[in-house]
């Protein structure tokens, strides 16, 4: 399965370069098309009527003044929506049945029990006020580790038990290497839910065609290109007559994948009333009851090493959260499972993972999608055990670190890193960051009674997923076991030498247009502003997963290429037949195509272009007119997992690698962390575009301050009800949390991708958390804090050090 | 997230305005800078049938001393902006608490329309200038058709975003004495997001006599009760010291008998917590400014 | 329903004589009534800033206001910005230069706050851009960028106030 970088003999020109940005102006001036702004003739806005209660089952439901408001055109309820659309469709092998309007009982606080389309969103939440539900209120499960006792209340009865799933697997010999280490770490951790909060929330149209039983769906979904089949199944529409359409999306984090409870919604209430419907979420929507909430686990973990710091073996046990609903099962453990020894040769992993649910909204996919706290336990263990050992923090980390010599290198779960060169990183990290500087700086502000702390960490960031992180937790039973992540690019030279891109991804907030611009230009010699890109809608069969999992730059180049090289082969023998010679001996330079050696014999793209379209002479074989290609890329390095899982096969083998080193100060009196400076070194491979990678990682870094500091999805205790209902409790960082960053990069490029790439989405969010966690460590030392629990609050700071001085006295 | 429909009223007259009070009461609303209160219409948390413009009243929008020598007192009328109040040459010479505790309230753009007695009057148990207006001993100036009267802050407000308002009064200003002698005020906060609410705040002004004791002392706290409230317990403790040592003892008090809101930024016993370091570090800074005026940071 | 206030109002340019319902927000008049769709709505309740328009010279949260308060304003969105031609604004094109935008989503109200600070402070610093930008949240950027866009603008606008002026002169 594997495809190797043929050597790289001259130097490129755009790849590399940071060209303009081709999506920029329309976004800067308003014209993009996000789903808002989709305006149909006769359109309707939807409202939605959401239950305040954690757990209550629907006693009754009222609708008739509702409905008698004057602009109100329909209002459904679980069961008359069930008349139009299907349960969501799940990739869990267990009976949990999720609809987008709960019939019967509401499992989470925010659950949707009825929703309205009206003329006008107002009108349509005035209805939304009118409807009269009466609940009879349920214990309600908030306590994950409550929730697994076998007396406490079933979330749902179709479940012999709240543990929704539990597996633990071995690679390689970890009770030997447990009994043989003579240092063994262990620390517990709490990393809570945090949600991707994007600033646009999901929403879509939908227009269903009642006499052609067709359905047109405008969204900003992800999947439209790559999973339609399991929209029209929801939708109750043949596949071949779902029309999905993407608009620019502002904004996602692996929050809009699917977003198949918005799309059920405006499908249903489309259907219901024979107009197109608008549903968007409002804010209020998107916090309690959009599928953007990331991991919310319990670890209890323990790292085994020699006398020497060499480590041997992991263990991490995990109680993971994952809400009311299992719709995407345990994929976020599928992705941990990718690099939990990260950058270290540890030889041996126990993984023991138990799902459980309860009455929260339901985990989605949240940029970092499980290796986030998997970098957190494995960095809070390293930095422990060099505290523990007596060895520098930095030192341990260099003993460990997988050897440039030793890439390809499989690790015991059975993934591939790629490429890498860990060493160099950390030390042009220690570089930039003038450590000693910061050391005195540290040592003086203590005199004065202040908190400098330095951090540290050294982390992976896995990119370009394969499916089978689904599903591989599973055995026989798994309900989809997919092998497939398709990126798909049309390419056409029109009559008058114009290359178009048509790509099956949306337009995410990344930057397909402006890669699909450099790498056309690259394969052509021509101008990256020269190519036109535009989106795809479902029915162009330019299949696609789209962004996540830090794949899109990865496929995107590949599939670009593929596309590239297919018809600029094919006018390269259109030339060659034009100027009567050998195609071998006519080559593509700047856009023209010429003869080689021979100046002043050659054509131009619309020369070829037009004999391509209109004047077949007949005279080369096979050759039809006209000059388009598609080309689909999968996976570059994928292997299937074992039967047994001994061996979970390569699914994640484009490994990027950062040092991160920020600089906080502490008040311990309030508890108030401020980050004073960030230094970071990062390898993606090749850059593509640094401007754009930069902006990648910076936009990561900050979302992991945010994950470090103040994000935090809270349920009240006793009745579950959601404390962080909008942005004013849910706190997104803003300008003023955000320190200097210092961005450098190293360059590993990757033997398995088109031109080397490797990916850069997630790698800000998957390693600053933890690296901030241990700068305050280190600001803390004096008191003997250790950080175990993210965000650290200014309430859980103060705490800490309550609690680490009682422990001392 | 849409508002529930009202009548707009947008009068060109107090009285006008006064009148459309005694009318509606209770369905109505006072629309200021409306920072607050369409937030909470756009949430449906408060639906009002009337709401009530005051944008276009005249006169209402006054900023400058009156009183004794034409002088004793710094007048803020109720559509004055809190960009406006902060950026006052006025306000900062005579009630330089106003700005420091207003240059704390959210960001420009919302202090560009919100108002301070927009603030004072939906008396926010966390918000910034009502603990101010309260450590200025500051007096609240409240019309209504029939009448006119003047509250004290500390009997103004009565519990979480409750004040003695009646249905049919609106505030239409608010009185501060103009700093005297040798004075230091301070404001400090803690908040989770630069320019958030506060989990809780403290301001403090301080006063010293020739002898260079404490001779005048109020302490005020947002965040730390059911309402903004006066810290009298810190304020005896500290009349007559002379050492800012003696400041973070007086402030171990400050949090004894009140009954914080809990919320998701903050436990009850954390504002507490809070409440104490904040009020110490109050002090030691209007302390040192009342004593050396380019003292501007806490100590 | 209650009776419909009337508005005369200018936006970008253009006089409007309109009978709104008094519960419209400007956010909503702006997308809906005017078709000017650039307005973005982030979370309707004052806090991520995306809405931000100027009026009457004001950076103002459109969520926030009501169209029936603003009977004789004059209101320029993100759709005022760029010439018809195609020529961007010196704000839009510091933010390209700058790659100070990536979803674009929030990107009309950072164009817009940033705009009216720099019609005040013509060199603003951080503290500057912070104060008047900092409640304007962007989920994508890290902000670095936009800092560097509202400081790369300021330096267009003074070159093309300093040409314009030259110009004249000339």
């Amino acid at each position: 399965m594997s495809t190797v970088e043929e050597p790289r003999t001259e130097a490129r020109r755009w790849v590399g370069q940071s060209v303009p940005r081709k999506e920029d102006p329309k976004l800067l001036t308003g014209r993009a098309g996000f789903i808002g702004d989709v305006v149909l003739p006769g359109m309707l806005h939807g409202a939605v009527l959401r239950s305040p209660h954690a757990h209550a089952r629907i006693v009754s439901i009222d609708t008739s003044e509702a409905e008698a408001l004057p602009g109100v055109v329909v209002v459904l309820t679980g069961a008359t929506a069930a008349e139009h659309v299907d349960p969501m469709p799940a990739f869990c092998a267990e009976p949990v049945e999720q609809r987008a309007i709960a019939v019967e009982r509401v499992r989470y606080p925010g659950e949707a029990v009825a929703a309205v389309a009206a003329t006008d969103r107002y009108v349509a939440e005035d209805a939304c006020e009118r409807i009269r539900v009466e609940y009879e209120v349920l214990p309600a499960l908030v306590d994950p580790v409550a929730a697994m006792d076998p007396s406490a209340t079933r979330v749902h009865e179709t479940l012999d038990s709240n543990i929704v799933f539990h597996r633990s697997l071995d690679w390689g010999e970890v009770d030997a290497d447990l009994a043989r280490a003579h240092t063994v770490v262990r620390s517990s951790a709490r990393w809570h839910r945090m949600g991707a909060h994007p600033i646009e929330t999901a929403g879509a149209v939908a227009s269903w065609d009642p006499f052609g039983q067709s359905m047109t769906v405008y969204s900003n979904s992800n999947f439209i290109n790559f999973l339609p089949w399991a929209f029209a199944g929801i939708l109750r529409v043949s596949t071949n007559r779902l029309r999905m359409i993407p608009c620019a999306v502002g904004g996602s984090f692996g929050s809009k994948h699917l977003i198949t409870k918005v799309i059920s919604i405006t499908g249903a209430l489309s259907k219901a009333c024979g107009r197109p419907v608008q549903y968007l979420e409002d804010r209020a929507d998107n916090v309690a009851a959009n599928d953007n909430v990331g991991c919310d686990r319990i670890y209890d973990a323990e790292l085994a090493l020699a006398e020497d710091g060499e480590m041997l073996g992991l263990v991490l046990r995990i109680i993971d959260d994952y809400g009311a609903y299992f719709q995407f099962a345990h994929g976020q453990h599928g992705n941990a499972v990718a690099q939990p020894v990260g950058p270290y040769r540890i030889g041996s992993v126990r993984y023991d993972v138990s799902c459980v649910l309860t009455n929260k909204v339901q985990q989605g996919f949240f940029r970092g999608a499980g290796a986030d706290p998997g970098n957190f336990i494995l960095e809070r263990l390293v930095d422990k055990a060099a505290l523990e050992m007596g060895i520098d923090r930095v030192e341990l980390r260099r003993r460990n670190f997988v050897q440039p010599d030793q890439f390809p290198y499989k690790i015991p779960t059975g993934n591939i890193y790629d490429s890498g060169d860990y060493e160099a990183v950390l030390d042009r990290a220690l570089e930039i960051a003038g450590l000693d500087g910061w050391r005195t700086e540290q040592e003086r502000l203590r005199a004065e009674g202040r908190y400098l702390g330095i951090g540290l960490a050294t982390c992976q960031e896995r990119s370009g997923y394969n499916a089978s992180e689904w599903w591989f937790l599973y055995g026989d039973e798994a309900p989809l076991p997919a092998t497939s992540t398709p990126e798909s690019c049309k390419i056409d030279v029109d009559a008058m030498g114009g290359v178009r891109a048509t790509i099956g991804c949306p337009l995410w907030g990344n930057s397909p247009e402006t890669v699909v611009g450099q790498v056309v230009a690259e394969e052509f010699g021509i101008d990256p502003s020269a190519v036109s890109v535009v989106y795809a809608d479902s029915t162009s069969g330019a299949i696609s997963a789209g962004p996540g999992g830090s794949r899109v730059t990865i496929m995107l180049s590949g599939a670009t290429r593929g596309a590239a090289r297919t018809v600029r082969d094919k006018m390269v023998r259109v030339a060659a037949s034009a100027m009567e010679m050998d195609p071998e001996d006519v080559e593509c330079v700047d856009g023209v195509f010429r003869a080689k050696g021979v100046p002043g014999t050659s054509m131009t793209m619309a020369e070829v272009g037009m004999r391509a379209h209109l004047f077949n002479d007949g005279t080369s074989e096979a050759e039809s007119s006209g000059l388009v290609a598609v080309h689909t890329y999968d996976h570059p390095y994928f292997t299937p997992p074992t039967d047994d899982r001994s061996d979970l096969g390569a699914f994640y083998p484009m490994v990027s690698h950062a040092c991160h080193i920020p600089i906080v100060e502490v008040d311990p009196e309030t508890g108030e962390v401020t980050l004073r400076a960030y230094y970071v070194v990062n390898d993606c491979g090749t850059v593509m575009n640094p401007a754009l990678v930069e902006g990648q990682v910076v936009g990561g870094i900050v979302l992991g301050i945010g994950a470090a500091l103040m994000e935090e999805y809270r349920y009240g205790a006793d009745d579950g009800a959601l404390e962080t209902p909008t942005l004013r409790e849910y706190l997104l960082p803003s300008m003023h949390e955000v320190p200097e960053i210092v961005l450098e990069h190293l360059e590993t490029p990757s033997p398995f991708t088109t031109y080397g790439v490797k990916g850069a989405g997630e790698g800000g969010r998957l390693v600053a958390p933890t690296a901030i966690a241990s700068a305050v460590d280190d600001a803390l030392r004096p008191f003997g804090v250790w950080v175990d629990e993210l965000p650290m609050t200014p309430e859980r700071v103060v705490g800490m050090i309550a609690d680490a001085r009682g422990d001392q006295r | 997230m849409k508002p529930a429909p009202f009548e707009y009223a947008g009068p060109r007259e107090l009285d006008e305005a006064l009148d459309l009070l005694a009318e509606h009461g209770d369905d109505a609303r006072v629309l200021a800078g409306g920072q607050s209160l369409v937030r909470l219409m756009n949430a449906r948390q408060v639906s009002p049938a009337v709401v009530v413009d005051i944008n276009r009243v005249p006169g209402l929008d006054t900023l400058g001393l009156f009183g004794d020598n034409g002088s004793s007192t710094l007048r803020l009328g109720a559509t004055v902006r809190q960009r406006t109040s902060e950026l006052s040459d006025e306000v900062a010479a005579h009630a330089p608490l106003l700005a420091e505790a207003g240059a704390q309230v959210a960001h420009a753009p919302v202090r560009a329309r919100g108002t301070v007695v927009g603030s004072v009057a939906f008396a926010d148990p966390s918000a910034e200038l009502p603990a101010a207006l309260l450590a200025l001993d500051g007096l609240v100036k409240v019309r209504s058709r029939a009448a006119e009267r003047t509250v004290a802050a500390d009997d103004f407000f009565t519990g979480p975003f409750r004040t003695s308002l009646a249905p049919d009064e609106m505030v239409v200003a608010v009185d501060v004495p103009v700093a005297t002698g040798r004075t230091g005020s301070a404001f400090v906060e803690l908040t989770r997001r630069h320019g958030d609410l506060p989990v809780c705040g403290a301001a403090a002004v301080v006063g010293v006599g020739d002898d260079g004791r404490v001779s005048h002392v109020r302490v005020a706290l947002c965040g730390a009760d059911e309402r903004p409230v006066r810290v009298p317990a810190v304020e005896a403790a500290v009349l007559g010291a002379d050492d800012p040592a003696a400041f973070t003892e007086a402030a171990a008090v400050a949090a004894d008998g009140t009954s914080p809101i809990p919320s998701c930024h903050g436990s009850a016993d954390f504002r507490r917590h809070l409440a104490r370091v904040l009020t110490a570090r109050a002090l030691r800074t209007a302390f040192a400014r009342a004593t050396s005026p380019k003292e501007t940071t806490d100590a | 329903m209650p009776d419909k206030v009337r508005v005369r109002i200018t936006v970008n340019g253009a006089r409007h004589d309109l009978l709104v319902e008094p519960r419209t927000l400007l956010a909503d008049l702006l997308r809906g009534d005017l078709a000017l769709a650039g307005t973005h709505l982030g979370c309707e309740q004052g806090v991520c800033g995306a809405c931000t328009v100027i009026v009457d010279d004001v950076a103002t949260r459109s969520c926030l206001v009501f169209a029936a308060q603003l009977d004789g304003s004059s209101v320029r969105t993100v759709e005022s910005l760029a010439a018809a031609d195609g020529t961007l604004h010196p704000v839009q094109r510091a933010f390209t230069q700058e790659h100070g935008l990536q979803c674009g989503f929030c990107t009309p109200g950072m164009l817009m706050a940033a705009c009216e600070l720099l019609e005040r402070v013509p060199e603003p610093g951080r503290e500057d851009i912070e104060e008047s930008m900092g409640g304007n949240l962007c989920r994508c950027t890290g902000y670095q960028n936009i800092v560097r866009s509202v400081n790369a603008a300021g330096r267009l606008m003074a070159d093309r106030t300093s040409s314009e002026q030259s110009g004249v002169r000339a």
